[in-house]
């Protein structure tokens, strides 16, 4: 590209932030430094479908020559020869012998159970098939998650297909079982634990009222037993805090939905924090608009320093250093209460918090502060804060407590004493990680080698089970009975959706089993469920009043998945000690580095998950391992770039706490100048796909007062000293482009760059809450000028053909649209997406049919951020149609723009027409379809990056059977779940009815927590999905509407509720 | 005024309902009761089934008024549970196999269904008659197209005609300029350049038509008639004995896939009819085999996943001989008795064990004749329950196979063809209320019907997803 074409932009500063002004970003929306920067990188990445970068990263291995070509010539011929004379292969059709009278071969049924992982939760449907789980769905009767779900819960069911589980109980030796029968097992346990020595029990926090009844069963027979609890993200300073100020070591709920303006300090709590699917789905709540009818929203400032995905959502934040975050809860406190001790934050933040606690002062008793901070006195001062300004009892409730986080790591340093002097005899790890997930997990592992018996339940190899000596592998969770009460009196169940795939036991069956327990009877075929419902039948059913007998109360609790036993109003009042000088004192130093949770992995636990792994990061958008942020730098002139000029996918040596790390980097807007930020869950040592990828940060933590600290002062950066070659960041991939590369031009014609990069584009609309009407007027214009622009046409409108029958469509509202990526993994478990691994995602070959765009606008060191979900828009006049040379892409009469694969000869003219970017091509044989049986044992026993996903027939269960498995060399895109679509006419059929909204619901609008996405009829003046954009009025609009293609999904504009004094 | 009509009309609509009640008929009672009761019923009237023999019902019921003979036919359960001392002792004997109920059916109905019973019980049954073949079936075609031959004809002569007149004109030219008139020979004519490559042109044309022909059909087995492991015959359950194609494949209506039935299926009527009237025990036991019922106790083997070959072995053995025995009303065994038991046992061996289930116990594979290929879909229950299609539409005279083979081709032009045809019960189903312009053209008689293809039936994503 020309020297000439790239104008910078002028950057304007407004007092104290800086602001884009110039002609392309005269919407004030970029989506990258080098958006802004107009660098070639990005306008190649714009113009083309694939940019140049990694493109041709071969190995060698893929390389043809011209005799090659022609071997191959000759080979396909020859084989095609062989493969038409060949005989149709006989198959078999096996039927039941006793067939169950639930199951109707081909129809799937649904069992409410729960998703738990320690204390993550949330209440689905299972989605079976023939027997076998292969959807995760929300169950909406929860009054904790009401039918939303996470991306965790949506990936749960490929994990039970995971092929590195241990498969059966035995004697653990140099990462391998060595198998033993069970009983020969428990006989060598209980011949450890007769002798009555100390025995230590290591879990995360568990939830399960049985669970823990079988614990206290256990310990009643062997009463020199401990349990300990940690978690992996510490909420123990939380816990402690509660206990100082109100009695209780329990979380409150807190009522997102109640709050009119809600302060987190650090707290991520639409991502990860605690219970994310219930506060985000309270919280949009109070963030959806009506123009005209509803137009008062909440207002949310984020103190933080890292953008976690709820700082990307809030209106206004507050960048501080991480050490600074007592220093800012003390100013708040001080606001609020008079007081002036404690440590000082940033004059910067210190304004913008004396702005904030007027306007919580305004709002007593309907606001909210939370912390994720891990200082019992900043927690404190906390529940202070809440108290000066009247939330308890209204936005905090005591009466209602969550049991989601229980753990302390305190106890682990006496459990680690007590192990090198030799204390321990047995230990048993149940779902814990400490060998890798502790921040001494070196240390641990040499104190637990003087644990003569150590038994791990877990259920793969992981870096803990690998220091044991026994392995007792627990079922997976769809293979288990259970039940969970995350909060009090939200009961809810587990129940098996499948018989255990291998020779696995339950962990409490295990438990009780040792226990000698008389309640566990052994003649049962599943012991455990008997337990499990005496149990309930014994306790449980004592705390409500709804149903007369144990039974009733048990079948309908099974049968609804949750059952719910009405709160009692629970008062507190605050009774602790505020102490300002306790908290964390800033460090002054000049770089802080913070580490946090990602929404996809977690702090590692859910590192083997592929879903999980390939599912972008909303914020800084890397796939498969962490990546160290660094804060965006502008001269206040014309410069923009990376803190020390580093560049994305460079990579750094990072010296923290006497840790020397190697991470890569990644330009990250909204990183607090001066900071930098890495994700947990990196770098994992053993047990599944996560190893190797990224960097293990724990041992770089630090404690404080026994707390585990989630930021280091102590910290280095060196300067470039390598590059990650398959950095793999989704951000410029099939990226839409905002604005033009020509500058002095915004005709079309005369643009250098347009493909991919039009002329001032609607993409995403935006705009503060008081200038609502504004934008109202501005879009009511721009659909006018795109209305007079689409009907310039010589051809036919096709508007009336598609008035009989169906019509389907979508309606996406960006202000409920968090970004949690629930969808995605959703969309991706629903169509049998395959995964590619990193290095295909930095060759631009992810095949997710739905992306997650993230947009930036405002302030350039601290902008707003507008998350936009977008798939294949099934435009009425698709470009890709018209381009197809075999019609393998064509349009339904209920709108569908529909894709043919076995018709598609793989030329890409479609996605290269599209101007959503949203056709993806199988440039490789990802699913192994195009395997033929005779290779199938030498793919199959590849390992490691070798292996395509998919070639073993474990991971090949999870597939959905309605949906075609693409082979290589076609294009494939979101079909509005079709499969869906054609099952809920089927219903209505059948029954003789017209089509109703529930009949059809997409994978990713039954996944979302915040109701974004509703999928439906547009032909029915009733349906949901009408009805919500006719209400959203001029604020609905179809991205790039003015090109007529006349896509099929309204979108809402991104409405703000910021404060815009707050900095001036 | 508006009381006096409306008495007329009821009055009018009693005396029509009167006179269409028809007196009970034992045809109509054959019909009946084959739509009813022969599932579970014999149909000699002499032998127990699921159910007890139905011959010499009225005289066991003689004894009570007639009304509870029709109340226990409608709703069984209800008479055992209310005391009733006939029913008491029916259900002691056959608990826990309960009756299905029948409210529907009226008295003279069931009135039919005695006649019919009485009349087989006495008189004897006429033997099954040979299955009907009313099926609409796609008939090809097979006139000759005497109209193309005819034309064909004439455009030959014409060619012979055109080509005499050009020699002949060509002939005067020559002659004219006092040139000698050339006379080709047949050969000479056939020889010319145009001739020869006329000649290959056609032959490209037939070559490559007959080729793409052949290349569709690659993958495709039209007329796939392989042997199954259970000599099962269609003709005879579906044919002689008339039973509902839904009544094994049950979840054709509810599923895409119609299912082979689970062995339990079979036994709802096989645990009575232990002996096949065709094939004895020899098919019959490999169902026992599969499953694990002793046919000689007449009951379910508890622990039959644990029992040995040899255990099983002996069982079956045991029943053949036993039932060869009575057969031949031979007291001892005799040498063809013994080849008798080790072929059938043998056939049960070969039936049950395969290289995916190496016990005898367990599902009985088929081999699977109707293969559809993996990217397209296909639903049963769309076309058996929303359209209505007879079984037969795809599957043709199923009731007339003693082996099933694949009657259509299921290629993607066969099912397109019928989509273009198919009319779809539009009127009935509230569904398609949605189609408002097809209405209204319906009701002012622009259009006579909707085919499927009307309502995206021939659109790729309706197959393929």
């Amino acid at each position: 590209m020309s020297d000439q074409v790239a104008v910078s932009p002028f950057i304007i500063h407004h007092s104290s932030f800086i602001i884009i002004q110039d002609m392309h970003h005269d919407n004030g929306i970029w989506v990258s430094t080098e958006d802004l920067m107009r660098e070639e990188s990005f306008l190649q990445s714009a113009e083309k479908e694939f940019s140049m970068e990694n493109i041709d990263q071969t190995d060698g291995k893929w390389e043809t020559g011209r005799r090659d070509f022609l071997k191959m010539l000759g080979f396909g011929l020859g084989a095609a020869t062989v493969a038409a004379s060949c005989q149709i292969p006989v198959k078999k059709a096996i039927p039941y012998v006793t067939k169950p009278d639930a199951i109707v071969p081909g129809v799937a049924n649904y069992f409410a159970s729960s998703i738990v992982n320690g204390g993550d939760y949330c209440a689905v449907l299972v989605k079976t098939r023939e027997g076998r789980p292969i959807k995760i769905e929300g169950n909406s009767l929860s009054a904790i998650t009401g039918g939303g779900t996470s991306a965790r819960a949506q990936a749960a069911v490929l994990s039970l297909y995971d092929t590195r589980r241990i498969q059966y109980a035995g004697k653990v030796s140099e990462g391998q079982v060595e198998k033993m029968e069970w009983p020969v097992l428990d006989r060598e346990i209980k011949a450890k634990l007769a002798t009555g020595a100390p025995v230590r029990i290591i879990s995360n926090t568990i939830i399960s009222p049985t669970a823990k009844k079988a614990l206290a069963d256990f310990v009643a027979k062997y009463p020199n037993t401990q349990v300990i609890t940690y978690d992996p993200v510490s909420s123990a300073a939380l816990l402690e805090a509660n206990r100082q100020s109100f009695g209780a070591a329990v979380i409150p709920s807190y009522k997102f939905d109640l709050a009119d303006v809600i302060v987190s300090f650090g707290a991520d709590f639409l991502g990860t924090w605690i219970s994310p699917i219930e506060y985000a789905r309270a919280y949009a709540k109070n963030r959806k608009i009506t123009p005209g009818k509803k137009t008062k929203m909440s207002r949310h400032y984020q103190v933080e320093s890292h953008m976690s995905l709820t700082g990307s959502n809030a209106d206004n934040r507050v960048l501080i250093k991480p050490s600074e975050m007592g220093a800012a809860i003390v100013a708040l406190y001080n606001e609020l209460s008079g007081g002036s001790g404690g440590p000082k934050v940033n004059e910067k933040a210190a304004a913008a918090i004396k702005k904030i606690a007027a306007e919580l002062r305004n709002a007593a008793g309907k606001s909210l502060v939370v912390s994720d901070s891990n200082n019992v006195a900043e927690q404190v001062i906390v529940n202070k804060i809440n108290d000066l300004l009247g939330n308890l009892n209204t936005t905090v409730d005591f009466g209602t407590p969550s049991y989601q986080r229980q753990g302390d790591e305190r106890a682990l340093d006496g459990l680690l004493a007590e192990m090198n002097a030799g204390r321990v005899q047995v230990a048993i790890v149940w779902g814990a990680n400490p060998a890798w997930e502790l921040r001494n997990a070196e240390a641990f592992k040499a104190a637990f080698a003087k644990v003569p018996v150590r038994v791990s339940f877990n259920g793969v190899m992981d870096e803990t089970t690998a220091v044991c000596n026994y392995a007792a592998p627990a079922h997976h969770l769809l293979e288990s009975w259970g039940d969970a009460e995350p909060k009090k009196g939200h009961l809810s169940l587990i129940q098996p959706t499948i018989s255990p795939l291998f020779d696995t036991r339950q962990a409490e069956h295990s438990l009780l089993e040792w226990a000698d327990s008389a309640d566990l009877n052994r003649e049962d075929e599943q012991p455990y469920y008997q337990y499990l419902k005496s149990h309930w039948a014994s306790e449980l059913f004592a705390r409500q009043s709804k149903y007369n007998t144990p039974a009733a109360f048990w079948d309908m609790s099974l049968h609804d998945g949750i059952f719910e036993i009405p709160a009692t109003a629970t008062p507190v009042a605050f009774a602790g000690t505020v102490d300002v000088n306790g908290v964390s004192k800033p460090s002054g130093a000049a770089l802080e580095i913070s580490f946090y949770e990602t929404v996809n992995i977690g702090a590692g636990q859910y590192a083997h998950n592929p879903w999980l792994q390939e599912m972008p990061d909303p914020v800084n958008r890397t796939v498969w391992g962490n990546h160290l942020n660094i804060p965006v730098e502008s001269n206040g002139k014309d410069k923009i770039n990376g803190w020390k000029n580093l560049l994305d996918g460079e990579q750094v040596e990072v010296d923290v706490n006497g840790q020397k790390l190697t991470c890569t980097v990644v330009r990250n807007f909204g990183q607090a100048p001066g900071t930098v930020s890495i994700a947990l869950g990196g770098g994992r040592e053993m047990g599944g796909c996560g190893v190797s990828f990224g960097v293990n940060v724990n041992p770089a933590l630090k404690v404080e007062g026994g707390l585990t600290q989630y930021y280091a002062s102590d910290v280095n950066v060196s300067d470039k000293v390598g590059v990650d070659k398959n950095f793999a960041c989704v951000q410029h991939h099939h990226t839409m482009g905002l604005h033009s590369a020509a500058d002095a031009t915004q005709n079309i014609d005369e643009a250098e760059y347009f493909q991919g990069s039009l002329t001032k584009r609607s993409i995403i609309f935006q705009t503060n809450l008081k200038d609502l009407q504004e934008l109202g007027d501005k879009m009511e214009e721009f659909h006018e000028e795109a209305e007079h622009l689409n009907s310039q046409t010589l051809y036919p409108s096709t508007d009336e053909w598609f008035k009989t029958g169906l019509k389907w469509g979508m309606y996406v509202d960006l202000n409920s649209c968090i970004g949690c990526g629930a969808c995605q993994v959703a969309c991706v478990s629903e169509n049998n997406v395959p995964v590619v691994g990193k290095k295909e995602v930095a060759r631009h070959h992810e095949m997710t049919w739905l992306r997650i765009d993230r947009y930036f606008y405002g302030d350039i060191e601290n902008p707003n951020v507008v998350y936009q979900p977008m798939m294949c828009q099934h435009c009425d006049n698709a470009p890709c149609e018209n381009v197809c040379p075999v019609s393998a892409t064509t349009h339904s009469m209920e709108g569908l723009n529909q894709m043919a694969y076995n018709r598609c000869i793989g030329t890409r003219y479609c996605a290269n027409n599209c101007p959503y970017k949203v056709r993806r091509f199988n440039w490789l044989d990802y699913t192994t379809a195009d395997l033929w049986p005779a290779n199938e044992e030498r793919i199959f026993h590849l390992e490691g990056d070798e292996k395509p996903f998919y070639a073993d027939n474990l991971v090949r269960m999870v597939l959905n059977p309605d949906v075609t498995v693409r082979s290589r060399g076609v294009i494939e895109k979101c079909s509005f779940c079709v499969q869906r679509i054609q099952e809920g006419k089927l219903t209505a059929k059948r029954e003789g009815r017209a089509i109703l909204d529930n009949d059809v619901r997409s994978a990713c609008q039954t996944a979302c927590p915040t109701g974004a996405i509703v999928f439906g009829n547009l032909n029915n003046p009733d349906s949901e999905v009408n009805k919500k954009s006719k209400a959203a009025a001029a604020l609905a609009y179809k991205v790039l509407e003015e090109i007529n293609v006349r896509p099929a999904v309204n979108y809402s504009a991104k409405v703000m509720n910021s404060n815009e004094e707050l900095y001036s | 005024m508006m009381l006096k009509r409306i008495c007329w009309v009821f009055t009018i609509l009693f005396a029509t309902a009167l006179t269409m009640q028809a007196q009970p008929t034992k045809e109509a009672g054959k019909e009946l009761f084959v739509a009813n009761c022969a599932s579970c019923h014999n149909k000699n009237m002499k032998d127990n089934l699921t159910g007890p023999a139905l011959g010499g019902t009225e005289e066991r019921w003689a004894a009570y008024p007639r009304k509870d003979l029709y109340s226990w036919i409608r709703n069984s359960q209800a008479m055992i549970a209310a005391g009733h001392p006939r029913a008491t002792e029916l259900w002691a004997k056959w608990k826990p196999t309960a009756m299905n109920n029948f409210p529907g059916l009226t008295d003279e109905q069931i009135e039919s269904m005695i006649l019919h019973i009485n009349d087989v019980y006495i008189n004897g049954a006429g033997g099954p008659k040979p299955p009907t073949t009313d099926v609409a079936t796609d008939e090809e075609s097979s006139e000759i197209p005497w109209m193309f031959i005819g034309f064909a004809a004439i455009l030959a002569l014409l060619a012979f005609a055109l080509m005499r007149i050009v020699n002949n004109l060509y002939n005067v030219t020559r002659v004219q300029s006092g040139q000698a008139p050339i006379n080709k020979t047949v050969t000479q004519i056939l020889s010319t350049k145009g001739a020869v490559a006329f000649l290959v042109f056609a032959l490209v044309l037939v070559f490559g038509h007959k080729m793409v022909d052949n290349a569709t059909q690659m993958g495709r087995s039209q007329g796939y008639e392989p042997d199954q492991p259970v000599a099962f015959s269609h003709k005879l359950h579906a044919g002689a004995n008339k039973i509902d194609c839904q009544y094994c494949h049950d979840s054709a209506r509810r599923s895409k896939h119609s299912s082979i039935p689970g062995t339990n299926t079979c036994m709802n009527c096989h645990s009575a009819v232990k002996k096949g009237s065709i094939s004895g025990t020899k098919e019959i036991t490999k169902i026992f085999a599969s499953i694990g019922f002793d046919p000689i106790a007449g009951k379910y083997i508890d622990d039959y996943e644990n029992w040995s070959d040899k255990q099983i072995e002996e069982l079956y053995k045991k029943w053949i001989g036993q039932e060869y025995m009575t057969e031949k009303s031979l007291t001892a065994m005799d040498e063809s008795g013994r080849s008798e038991v080790e072929l059938q046992w043998e056939g049960i061996v070969k039936a049950l064990k395969n290289d995916s289930n190496g016990k005898i116990q367990g599902p009985i594979e088929w081999t699977r004749i109707h293969n559809l290929a993996d990217h397209a879909y296909f639903n049963h229950s769309q076309h058996v329950a929303v359209g209505q299609i007879a079984c037969q539409k795809c599957h043709g005279p199923v009731e007339t196979m003693e082996v099933v083979y694949q009657y259509s081709s299921l290629g993607m032009g066969w099912c397109i063809n019928c989509h273009r045809e198919t009319e779809v019960k539009f009127k009935d189903n509230d569904y398609y209320k949605q189609y408002e312009r097809y209405h209204n053209e319906l009701d002012n008689g622009k259009r006579e019907k909707v085919t499927v293809e009307e309502i995206g039936g021939l659109e790729c994503q309706k197959c393929h997803y």
